[in-house]
């Protein structure tokens, strides 16, 4: 009797989470695979009794259209410039903080503050960063011109000044700009990640070096990295998950057109079939990205099983 | 074979290895610090650059040679901003769908969570294991389907539900919770149940105050999440009154280029990125716990 | 190479930082570790034994003293540089690590003139791991090993560079009983073919009386004693010494010392020649009563434990500071069981006299 009783109760606890779950989870995946593989499904007309034909021409079309494939190619080449970047630098500085006893709480809370920013905004604050100012009108008000405090810094050092987002920029300069939001983005989970790996590796490992007088680079590499493998693989593919995602970070900084070269991601092209009412193309294109991020996740974890400890 | 190394010793100067291994290791910690001192400076200077551009005037701000603190302090372009962003409402909208969504959240994630803990159940596992396999999809999609659904059919288009409804169950949140509550012992609720305690009250007064900073984390990660929205708002809303904050900031300042009152604009960034560094000063253990074990954003 | 630890202390600062108070870890040690020999730490938890341990290290720096190797002070000597071994209590083998890339390790640190072709390490590798016979085992992980064939592991990859000291941390407490008595022959028969001066810590008397040369008593940071294991057997200095060392622990009793007799309740057990009257504490060990009708001492017989050649007889004493008195007499004794009372005799090498304030030995 109470088991029964326990059974109706936990069903009207679950009820809630189940329904919205039902509604906003599990119908739109089988939608989304429904509507993949209707030809220029457009969920409007289909309201109206529209009926579209089955197959794979949505994700032949999508996979034909040009800008995919340029979107494509800047997802990966985004993901493959960041992520070793971003967690080499991650190692480095979780490595540091846990060497160090002073300051340590201060400094973590300082390479932790960039996760706490609204990536939009802190966007736009890199746009100011890299942004050229200012143009001589033609007898109008004199403005100072200034070359942006990047530039600045690069010509403090004796570089050449660049346009880095500006109206005539180069696409390279724009997936820079980009590459360098995005690792100083991805950084603060990173270290979390790493240093709370580090800390779990037991002391004794590092006394049992220090007393065979291992140099410290040794120490990083023969030690600490094998030791922090299954951290790191999980930053890896975290990194590599979220790289292929990466959209507003680019909205931040070139605003909804994505700058004068187009700097759209995956993402982005699925928003933009989405809002133009072609469900079909989005639902392809979104089945593509699940797909290429489930076998970069496998690779991932292929690799790692051969080179991660335990 | 000891004696091999008996006199390694004596060969070599005492007062010299001595020497060098103090020297080593101050260099070697002085360059720990500068690397970390540069690290941390290169990580801070994006917000330090907002604060003093939003402080100087715009003619400043253009000058060649960038000044590093602003000669005179212009409080009025935080004001500018202000108005110019319509901050306040945004702010009330994001608060509004931030509180109420938080709220229905925590509560559906806790009976869940305490169902999937607590109960038992034909299905059980398999239901849960269901609930995890979802976690693996990407969010954008779900989006396509959803926003048919609640623009096409819910016809909520232009409401708050429309931003808040679609996100109350987070699978993560559920298993999070579940695991902290498993860690509670069950003899705790035999024993309530033997004394005739309910099961809404043992939750109250035995589950929750045990499973607190959790619910913390994830008070304060649902909180962001709702602050950092960006793209599921700017689909379903079109309608100013509708929109939050981060679609507003950036709706208020289309233009990027260097032409543009950036000064403003970096104090309409600072607005908005100050709630979420109180947020983080008086609450960075439960944020920095609840992220380690989450790795996502909001 | 003899390790000769002088004014030795050690003060942490305090953790709960209210009350500010310092833990003086080890206070003021001084003795010297002669050459070659096995020197046993010991004492209970947090008498400063691992401390010491680690200060001869170099892992820990002393607050105060100095240590030498043989002439050298090493007192400033970072751990690297002092050619020591050092066996951690949990092994700390490298987990990611085969047992030949463990034991391989701390020779590929080695640089300059003490660099080694990758034959001569091999070869190196195999003598220690033959030494401690885990040759067959080389290219197993850790994680493969038993709690034993880790500790050889340990042990190996601490003698391959063959170090000036070889110090072990609580070498045996990870091991079960059985295992415990093979390994610590091992350690002595490894320690002999060495002749490596090695230091190692216990709280284990029975482990350190039966391998050391020499033990090396401590509590709460201070030295207590120190000698042969036997010898500190016989003769402890004080009340702590004599309770620590022996299984079955001494018998101690609140006794009286008037006209050169000692009394334990109201009978006079033994003669004291010498010793002045007054309160004292009396120790005897369990080997030191002898079954005798005609016996000073007379208890209430409780139980008789048979154990084969011996047999030991619990009783109670008003006198005795434990509820039980435990004495270990021959099984040849006929003891009736029936009987309320057994009188013993006591032999006055086994019966120690300590002060009753300072805890101190009362020689007579």
């Amino acid at each position: 009797m109470v088991e029964s009783k326990q059974q109706w109760k936990a069903w009207l606890y679950l009820a809630p989470a189940i329904l919205l779950l039902l509604v906003f989870t599990v119908w739109p995946i089988i939608n989304t695979v429904s509507m993949a593989f209707q030809e220029d499904y457009c969920a409007q007309r289909a309201l109206m009794g529209e009926t579209y034909e089955i197959g794979i021409e949505n994700f032949k079309k999508v996979l034909d259209y040009g800008n995919f494939v340029d979107y494509l190619t800047n997802t990966m080449i985004l993901c493959v410039a960041t992520v070793p970047i971003s967690t080499i630098l991650a190692l480095l500085i979780a490595v540091a903080l846990n060497s160090i006893k002073t300051l340590q709480k201060g400094l973590q809370t300082i390479f932790f503050l960039p996760y706490v920013t609204n990536s939009i905004a802190i966007g736009m604050v890199f746009a100011a960063m890299f942004n050229v100012i200012g143009f001589r009108k033609a007898g109008g008000e004199a403005l100072a011109d200034s070359w942006g405090i990047i530039n600045n810094v690069i010509m403090f050092f004796g570089g050449k000044p660049v346009d880095w987002i500006g109206a005539n920029s180069s696409l390279a300069a724009n997936r820079f700009v980009v590459m360098v939001y995005s690792v100083w983005n991805a950084l603060p989970f990173k270290i979390l990640i790493l240093l709370g790996g580090l800390q779990s590796i037991n002391k004794q490992y590092y006394d049992a070096a220090r007393v065979d007088g291992t140099p410290r680079a040794r120490v990083l590499t023969k030690i600490t990295i094998p030791l922090l493998s299954p951290m790191l693989a999980y930053v890896v593919i975290t990194g590599f998950i979220g790289g292929f995602k990466e959209y507003s970070s680019i909205v931040g900084i070139f605003g909804d057109t994505m700058g004068p070269n187009d700097m759209n991601t995956m993402v982005g092209y699925i928003y933009k079939a989405l809002s133009t009412q072609k469900q079909g193309a989005a639902s392809a294109a979104a089945l593509i990205l699940f797909g290429i991020i489930l076998v970069v996740t496998l690779i991932n974890l292929r690799v790692s099983k051969k080179r991660v400890h335990y | 074979m000891a004696d091999k190394n008996m006199t390694t010793m004596s060969d070599r100067n005492l007062q010299s290895i001595t020497t060098s291994q103090r020297v080593k290791s101050i260099l070697g910690k002085a360059g720990i610090y500068l690397f970390l001192g540069i690290m941390a400076l290169i990580v801070l200077f994006p917000f330090y650059w907002m604060i003093i551009s939003s402080l100087k005037n715009l003619s400043e701000y253009r000058k060649a040679i960038p000044t590093f603190w602003p000669h005179e302090i212009q409080w009025i372009n935080y004001v500018n901003a202000f108005n110019t962003a319509n901050l306040g409402r945004l702010f009330l909208n994001t608060l509004y769908v931030g509180v109420v969504s938080t709220i229905l959240s925590v509560i559906i994630t806790v009976i869940t969570a305490f169902a999937f803990a607590r109960l038992e159940f034909k299905g059980k596992e398999l239901l849960f294991a269901m609930l995890l396999a979802t976690m693996m999809i990407p969010g954008e999609l779900f989006t396509i389907t959803n926003y048919i659904t609640v623009v096409n059919w819910l016809e909520w288009g232009n409401t708050f539900t429309a931003l808040i409804v679609p996100f109350l169950v987070s699978v993560f949140y559920i298993y999070l919770l579940r695991q902290n509550f498993l860690q509670i012992p069950n003899e705790l609720y035999l024993a309530a149940k033997v004394d005739g305690t309910s099961d809404i009250k043992y939750l109250w007064k035995v589950m929750v105050p045990l499973a607190l900073p959790t619910l913390i984390s994830i008070t304060i990660l649902k909180m962001m999440g709702a602050w950092n929205t960006y793209i599921w708002p700017k689909l379903v809303t079109t309608d100013k009154e509708y929109e939050l904050i981060t679609n507003g900031l950036r709706n208020a300042f289309t233009d990027t280029s260097g032409q543009a009152d950036i000064p403003k604009q970096m104090a309409a960034v600072a607005i908005v990125s100050a709630p979420l560094f109180l947020v983080f000063l008086f609450l960075r253990k439960y944020i920095m716990a609840g992220v380690s074990r989450s790795g996502i954003k909001g | 190479m003899k390790v000769v630890l002088q004014n030795l202390t050690k003060v942490f600062p305090s953790r709960d930082k209210k009350s500010g108070k310092e833990v003086v870890a080890v206070n003021d040690f001084t003795f010297e570790i002669p050459d070659g020999k096995l020197i046993g730490l010991l004492g209970p938890s947090g008498c400063g034994k691992s401390t010491t341990l680690y200060m001869i290290s170099g892992l820990q720096k002393p607050t105060s003293g100095k240590i030498f190797f043989g002439d050298d002070d090493v007192t400033e000597l970072s751990t690297e540089n002092r050619g020591i071994g050092l066996v951690f209590q949990n092994y700390a083998l490298y987990p990611h690590m085969t047992v030949k890339q463990n034991i391989l390790f701390p020779l590929q640190n080695l640089k300059g003139k003490d660099k080694m072709t990758k034959d001569e390490m091999l070869e190196r590798a195999y003598y220690a791991a033959k030494l401690v016979q885990i040759d067959e085992l080389m290219d197993r992980k850790p994680s493969e090993l038993s709690g034993g064939q880790q500790q050889r592991v340990a042990i190996a990859r601490a003698l391959v560079k063959m170090p000036r000291v070889l110090l072990l941390d609580e070498p045996l407490s990870n091991l079960d009983a059985r295992l415990r008595l093979q390994t610590r022959e091992e350690i002595r028969r490894i320690q002999k073919e060495t002749g490596i001066t090695t230091v190692f810590v216990t709280h284990d008397q029975e482990e350190a009386m039966s391998i050391s040369d020499m033990i090396v008593v401590m509590k709460l940071g201070v030295l207590q004693q120190i000698g042969k294991p036997q010898e500190v057997y016989d003769n402890p200095q004080n009340l702590f010494v004599a309770k620590f060392l022996g299984t079955p622990p001494i018998n101690v009793f609140n006794g009286q010392v008037a006209n050169g007799k000692l009394i334990l309740g109201e009978n006079a057990v033994l003669d004291v020649p010498g010793v002045a009257d007054q309160n004292v504490i009396v120790g005897i060990r369990p080997e030191g009563f002898e079954v005798d009708p005609a016996g000073t001492l007379e208890c209430q017989l409780t139980n008789l434990e048979v154990m084969g050649r011996d047999v030991s007889v619990v009783s109670t004493h008003v006198a005795s500071q434990n509820p039980l008195v435990r004495s270990i007499v021959d099984a040849d004794n006929k003891i009736d069981l029936s009987a309320q009372t057994i009188r013993f005799s006591l032999k006055p090498h086994k019966v120690f006299l300590f002060n009753a304030e300072t805890e101190e030995r009362i020689y007579f």
